[in-house]
């Protein structure tokens, strides 16, 4: 019985993987036939998602379009992308923390994601119809120079909070929106905290001490335990 | 109470006031994140019922309160109500700081908005370390709280912020 419920999943995934989807292509279609060549590339996943990228202009048309003629109603969140690679390295990985401040990574070593991209930054938002799985996810090149987006709160109105955040995280501006308000963090507080750049003061002035107390596991073989306290007391 | 005012308290005095107010502390909760949970149990449960101990958790307004106890992660940007808050309370006020979080900004002490430590901005009668702590932890916290209470010369207590004692470290 399972063997069967196995094969039967293995072939429709098959299935999914050669079909053709019709529903997505014809969503793509009525962005291409607005927007125009503002479209600027794209990214279907056959059977599961949908990822538009459209040129900066027309970044609030997308919006309207999304909504009025691809019949995508609802707003499921905006916010952004920081393709720069830390340069502070993975925190994680690292025994001590990069010296303070680090050198900046080249640009050119981001990768873009789905539907490429020419920018450091990126704004993406996803919108759905409702009642049915059909979601798309539309992406918009920011700047560099001049890290400004048209609004989207002339389509969706509750855009207008998304948009508050993605300002303050990132230091995106969106032309239209005139309350761009702090709406998580302090008032008084300065940078964009969700850039990749953005430095994590504790970290400068307590740099992170490397992976310290390793207590075994209850049931761990002992052994285990001694070749910790070896290691620990070989790095300090 | 001019008694207190004027640093002449007779000590039986202070020993049946210090009894009265150990016995009826009002315990504003102040919770912010998931440590929030255990104060409930502690707080609100018949499992650990903190009303055996004396303490009514149900002030109407901080006005009311003699303790609050902050349990969860204080961000720089509730730092201003906290501190309104401390400052609403009458004297004689005591803080409980909750969880690792609380104490010193815990799993988030790199975190871009948390602030490290409640101890920054109210002075701290009890740590009760954990993440998140048990409420038989809590608990103990307000036995040690009460026990430090009963013992307290109120002229001194009353006069001010000054020469606190140390905090208490519950475990």
């Amino acid at each position: 019985m399972a063997d069967d419920t196995a094969a039967t999943t293995t072939t429709a995934a098959d299935t999914l993987e050669v079909a053709s989807d019709d529903r997505r292509e014809a969503l793509l279609a009525v962005f291409s036939e607005h927007l125009g060549d503002a479209v600027l590339d794209s990214h279907l996943k056959v059977g599961q998602a949908l990822w538009i990228r459209v040129a900066t202009a027309a970044w609030g048309e997308a919006a309207l379009v999304a909504r009025n003629e691809a019949g995508l109603e609802w707003f499921d969140f905006l916010s952004a992308i920081d393709w720069l690679p830390s340069p502070y390295g993975r925190y994680e990985d690292s025994s001590v923390d990069v010296p303070f401040p680090p050198p900046m990574p080249e640009r050119s070593s981001a990768v873009p994601g789905y539907a490429g991209g020419d920018s450091r930054l990126q704004v993406l938002a996803s919108v759905a119809r409702p009642g049915t799985d059909l979601r798309v996810l539309l992406k918009v090149d920011v700047p560099d120079d001049d890290p400004r987006v048209p609004t989207w709160i002339r389509a969706y109105s509750g855009a207008a909070w998304h948009e508050r955040e993605t300002h303050e995280m990132f230091g995106i501006g969106f032309d239209g929106n005139a309350d761009l308000r702090h709406i998580y963090l302090p008032s008084e507080f300065e940078g964009h905290p969700l850039r990749k750049e953005f430095p994590l003061l504790a970290r400068v002035v307590k740099p992170w001490p490397g992976i310290v107390d390793v207590e075994p596991m209850p049931g761990e073989d002992p052994d285990d335990d001694d070749d910790a306290t070896v290691a620990e007391g070989s790095e300090t | 109470m001019g008694l207190v005012e004027s640093g002449k308290m007779p000590k039986p005095l202070t020993k049946l006031l210090n009894l009265s107010r150990k016995y009826s502390i009002w315990a504003y909760q102040w919770g912010l994140a998931c440590c929030a949970i255990e104060m409930g149990a502690a707080f609100a449960s018949p499992r650990y019922d903190v009303m055996r101990l004396g303490v009514i958790p149900f002030p109407a307004s901080p006005r009311q309160a003699d303790l609050v106890v902050i349990s969860g992660t204080v961000t720089d940007k509730i730092v201003p109500a906290i501190k309104r808050l401390y400052e609403q309370m009458p004297d004689p006020k005591y803080v409980i700081s909750m969880g690792s979080c609380t104490n010193c900004g815990g799993p988030y002490w790199d975190s871009y908005s948390v602030t490290k430590g409640v101890d920054q901005i109210v002075p701290v009668d009890v740590y009760v370390p954990g993440c998140p702590p048990r409420p038989e932890a809590l608990l103990e916290g307000i036995v040690l709280l009460q026990e430090r209470i009963q013992n307290e010369d109120m002229t001194e207590r009353w006069a001010g912020d000054q020469d606190r004692p140390e905090p208490i470290v519950v475990g």
